[in-house]
Parts: structure tokens; C-alpha cells; sequence
């Protein structure tokens, strides 16, 4: 009777699961076993049946023509005993002679195709050793193959690590270049920011430009009405010094003290004078017409008659052109004047007087 | 030499056939598979591999056609589940049939089936080659793919072309179909992926224990539904 563990590695065995020292011990224990030995077999069996559940196949012709060359090219594994011939004891008789010829002539014939045979058997052996030699030649190559795929796949699995380790510096880069990028951006920006400031300030610059352009004409506007305005002031100031004067020798004029003076004389009693008085500037202006022409030792002589004095004041000599007897003069009085009662022109001598003597030419009041 | 066979009245040659053992041209050439009412018994199946195969032990190429044309469906289709990769699956085939020619005499029939001798010569190679890629990438320092290439529900990896089918295979996937999903899968996976008996357990994300369990009761059952006393 076989246990229950007998019959589990009886049927690794029939899967050829065994290995080591399990396979040595059941082995030995099969050895000596004929009855596990009948259940290895039939497991074996069982387990061959498997092969049935591998998906059909239907072998192409050329594996079955290539097998047959194989085994042709390979020696019978046994010689056939009845292949051999044995010849059986003879008796010579005429009338067998006909056989014989037959058999003669088969002999003949089997000798020609021995002969026939052993050409194409050596034919076959010299094909079968260049078989042999080029399968010979076939697994070297198989071999060199082998290696060489192990040596590339160590040479992919190098260069895919060299392609990693490229791949994380390429990364390592790309970062880098990425930070280069975003920092030159930000350059970027700001100079974009710069460039923008400047073109601001240069638009400001322009506009202030402008805008002093704008003043400076206003400026030189002013300045030109300025000028105009200083000309125009002067024109006023004049305007107003003339309009002062006016109003000045207007209010001059109202103080003046004019008089017309009269013949005294009966031998020229056309004569006459007039004479004006500014007491502002203590001086006056006496024009003569038609006075009698002066001897040379004498002259007429000013007087104005101020109350305030108990003689007349000294208002200077002149002399008269002889032909008509006129002459205008600026004059001003010796002493001080106050008020004006009158004025005279006496006849002198010449050079005058300083209190009057000669006689009254000319007299107003 | 089939052509020279086909030369020979039929009467004659489903005589010298049936002498030798051979499967007559109405096993051979069938088109459709035979009715499941009426399938091949798996001890006479096992049989007539048996004789083929002793046949070709005497250098019957003839036979060795035979056993070509009533192995290589399934074993090309294991190889390719294991591979996944047809190229390299044919090469297994080849090599796993030069083998069976070349090392025929030496076959035992106490000792298993015909088609199990050739099933474990192709799986052998098919899963040392996978294990040679495990190496391979364990070599350059890689880690081993979660996935060997099958799907997770394993049913769907079942060819349903059940027209090609012959009878082995659909008596074969009805038991399959009759075991519950984690043995199916835990059966799939030792015989197909190449894994250790960790790495199956890793992979169906199970306590080891539990996976043997499974294996265990799931290849009995297999070998219960087909009828595969010892």
C-alpha cells in the first residue's frame, strides 16, 4: 500500500519536480519498489496525456521531410536479419539454365545497383558530414550570437543608464534654464518697466519743454507788453509830468502878475511894455516896443514897486534896439519881492541907479 | 515506400497490415476524427505505438512515418505551449523523432507507453531550453518574468479546433475539463512551464504544500478519467 506522501512525490517525479536529496531518496525507494514503480509509470502516463491540452498544431510538411533526411542520413539502428540473403544448395540441371541466366542477369543487375548504391550512399555521407559541419558551424554561430545579444543587452542596459543619468542632467539643465528664463523675463519686465519710466519721463520732459516754450513766449509776451507797458508808462509819466507841468504853469500862470505898462513920455506916446512877474521864482519877462532909441550913456532902468519897501525895487537895466525901440528881457529884482503894486521904467544913466533919478518912461500898475 | 504500398490491391495490403500490426489507411487517412462513441480504446492505442515502434527499432521507415504522423500533432503543440516559440519547438521535434529512431531499440514497453517516451523526450528538451533563458537572464542580472507566456485561465490556451483533434487529445481535455480549476492549473503549469515546484507555488501565490496537494490529486484524477491503471 502507498501512503498518501508516496503518491505526491511519485507524481512530481512523474512531472520530473523532484530535486536533490528528495530525488535521491525516492529514487532509492523506487529502486527497491515495484509497486511505486508501476504507479511512477502510470503516472507518467497521465502526466504525457497533459501534452493533449496544448493548443493543435498542425505540423507544417517540411518538419516531417526534414526528419526523414535526418534519420536517411543516419545508419539503420539495427540490421534487419531478414534482409539477408542466404543462398540455398544447388544442383546443376539443363533445364534450370534459363533460371539461372535470369538469375544471372539479376545478379548482374543487383552488382550495378550495389554499385549504385554505394555512390549514392557515399554521396549521402559526404552531404551528412557537410550537414554535420554546418550545424557545427550553426550552433558557433548560435553561441557567438548569444554572447554577442548578452554583451549588447549589458552595453543597452549601460548606455540606458548613461541615458538616464543624461536625462536627469538634462533635467538638472532644464531647471536651470527655466530659472535663467523666469529671471531673465523679470529683466525683462523691469527694463520694459525702466524702458516705460523713461519714455514717461521723456514725455514729461516734452510736455515741460513745451510747456517752457509756452511760458518762454508768454514770457517774452510779457516782456514785450512789460516794455510796452514801461513805454506806455513812460508815455504816461511824460503825459502825466507834461499834464503836471500844464497843471503846473496852469497854477504858475494863476500866481503870475502881468502888467501893461504905458507911455509916459510925450514925444513917444506909443510906447509900451508888458511886463510878466513869477513870484515863485522871484524872476519875470518885460518886452518893449517903441521906445526911443538911448543915448550911449544911458539906460533903461526896471523898478518894482513892492509896499513893503519905501523905494522901488532894482528890476536891472536894458537898452532897446534903435531902430524900432523893442526888447524883450529876463529880469529879477535886487532884494526880495512880496507883492507887485507896479512897474516902471525910469531913464538912467548908464549902468543905472541904485534908487531912481531920470524921468518915468513907461508906468502900470 | 508508402508509394510502392499503394500500388498493392487493397485487399492485400490490409492483410500484410494487420500481420505486422500496422494501422490500416482507415485509421490513417481519416479525415474526421472517429465518433465519441466509438473512439480508440487508449490500451490499443498504446499497442499499435508499441508494435510501430519495434518495427522502427528494425529500421522500418515505413513506421516510423506512422508513429511521425500520430506524434507530432500533439508533441509539436506541447513543444510550442512550452517554447512558445515555433522555430524552436520544431528543432525539439526533430531532434526529440532522430532520437526516437536512433534510440528505439532500446525502448522498453514495461516501462511506459510509445507516445510517453516521446512526450518526455520533447518536453526534456523544450524545458531545458526554457531553463537555459531563465539562466540566461539570471545572467544579466534581470528578473525572471512573472508570466512565462500562459494565460491565466488555462482553459483558454486549449486549442478549440476540435476537428484536428484525435481521440487522445479530446479524451484527454474532457478529463482536464473535469478537474477543478486550481489542479487543472497547477498540472498546466508543472508540465508546461518549466517552473520548480516553488516557483509554482510562488506563482499561484499558494503555500507549497497546498500545490503538491493538488498536483497529486489532480494526476490521479487525470489518470482515473483515462483509464490509466498501472
Amino acid at each position: 500500500m502507498i501512503d498518501e506522501q508516496h503518491e505526491e512525490l511519485a507524481s512530481l517525479h512523474a512531472l520530473d519536480l523532484l530535486e536533490g536529496s528528495e530525488l535521491a531518496q525516492f529514487e532509492k525507494r523506487l529502486g527497491g519498489d515495484p509497486e511505486l514503480q508501476a504507479l511512477v509509470a502510470s503516472l507518467r502516463e497521465a502526466a504525457a496525456a497533459v501534452a493533449h491540452t496544448a493548443p493543435a498544431v498542425r505540423p507544417p510538411a517540411t518538419l516531417k521531410d526534414r526528419v526523414l533526411a535526418s534519420i536517411e542520413a543516419l545508419e539503420k539502428p539495427a540490421a534487419a536479419a531478414g534482409n539477408v540473403i542466404r543462398p540455398s544448395p544447388s544442383v546443376f540441371r539443363p533445364t534450370a539454365f534459363i533460371p539461372w541466366a535470369v538469375a544471372a542477369s539479376l545478379v548482374v543487375a543487383t552488382v550495378w545497383l550495389g554499385q549504385r548504391y554505394m555512390s549514392v550512399r557515399t554521396e549521402a555521407e559526404s552531404l551528412q558530414q557537410a550537414q554535420k559541419v554546418a550545424d557545427l558551424a550553426l550552433r558557433e554561430t548560435q553561441q557567438q550570437l548569444e554572447a554577442e545579444r548578452i554583451i549588447a543587452r549589458r552595453q543597452m542596459q549601460e548606455t540606458q543608464q548613461q541615458v538616464a543619468a543624461t536625462g536627469t542632467q538634462l533635467e538638472t539643465t532644464r531647471a536651470q534654464l527655466t530659472d535663467r528664463e523666469r529671471q531673465l523675463a523679470e529683466a525683462r519686465d523691469q527694463t520694459a518697466e525702466r524702458e516705460r519710466l523713461i519714455a514717461e519721463t521723456r514725455n514729461q520732459l516734452t510736455t515741460r519743454e513745451r510747456e517752457i516754450a509756452t511760458l518762454t513766449q508768454r514770457i517774452d509776451i510779457f516782456t514785450g507788453a512789460t516794455e510796452e507797458i514801461g513805454r506806455k508808462l513812460g508815455e504816461a509819466q511824460q503825459q502825466v509830468a507834461r499834464l503836471t507841468d500844464e497843471l503846473k504853469s496852469q497854477g504858475d500862470l494863476a500866481t503870475f502878475k502881468i502888467t501893461a505898462l504905458a507911455s509916459l513920455l510925450k514925444n513917444s506916446p506909443q510906447a509900451l511894455a508888458v511886463a510878466v512877474w513869477d513870484p515863485g521864482k522871484q524872476e519875470g519877462v518885460l518886452k518893449v516896443e517903441k521906445l526911443p532909441a538911448l543915448l550911449a550913456n544911458q539906460d533903461y532902468q526896471l523898478w518894482i514897486v513892492d509896499p513893503q519897501y519905501p523905494n522901488p525895487v532894482d528890476g536891472g537895466v536894458f537898452t532897446v534896439d534903435p531902430a524900432k525901440g523893442e526888447r524883450t528881457i529876463k529880469f529879477k529884482a535886487k532884494q526880495p519881492v512880496g507883492a507887485v503894486n507896479a512897474f516902471a521904467v525910469t531913464l538912467e544913466r548908464k549902468g543905472g541907479v541904485p534908487k531912481a533919478e531920470g524921468p518915468f518912461v513907461l508906468l502900470g500898475k | 515506400m508508402s508509394i510502392s504500398i499503394t500500388c498493392f490491391p487493397d485487399g492485400l495490403f490490409h492483410a500484410v497490415a494487420e500481420r505486422e500490426g500496422i494501422p490500416t489507411g482507415r485509421e490513417r487517412g481519416r479525415m474526421t476524427p472517429p465518433t465519441a462513441t466509438n473512439p480508440t480504446p487508449p490500451d490499443e492505442r498504446q499497442q499499435i505505438d508499441a508494435q510501430l515502434l519495434q518495427r522502427v527499432a528494425k529500421g522500418d521507415k515505413q513506421a516510423f512515418g506512422e508513429l511521425y504522423d500520430r506524434f507530432s500533432g500533439p508533441l509539436l503543440g506541447a513543444a510550442q505551449q512550452i517554447l512558445r516559440d515555433s522555430a524552436e519547438a520544431q528543432d525539439i521535434v526533430h531532434d526529440a523523432f532522430v532520437t526516437v529512431w536512433e534510440k528505439s531499440a532500446t525502448f522498453e514497453v514495461t516501462r511506459g507507453s510509445a507516445f510517453a517516451w516521446a512526450v518526455t523526450l520533447v518536453r526534456n528538451r523544450a524545458i531545458d531550453r526554457v531553463r537555459m533563458r531563465r539562466r540566461r537572464a539570471d545572467l544579466l542580472a534581470q528578473s525572471v518574468p512573472s508570466d512565462f507566456g500562459y494565460a491565466d485561465a488555462a482553459t483558454e490556451t486549449i486549442g478549440s479546433d476540435s476537428a484536428a483533434l484525435g481521440d487522445d487529445a479530446r479524451a484527454v481535455r474532457a478529463a482536464v475539463s473535469t478537474l477543478p480549476v486550481e489542479q487543472k492549473r497547477a498540472l498546466e503549469l508543472a508540465f508546461f512551464s518549466g517552473l520548480t515546484q516553488e516557483e509554482i507555488a510562488r506563482k499561484l501565490s499558494a503555500p507549497l504544500g497546498t500545490v503538491k496537494a493538488r498536483i497529486r490529486r489532480g494526476l490521479l484524477k487525470l489518470r482515473e478519467s483515462l483509464a490509466l491503471r498501472p
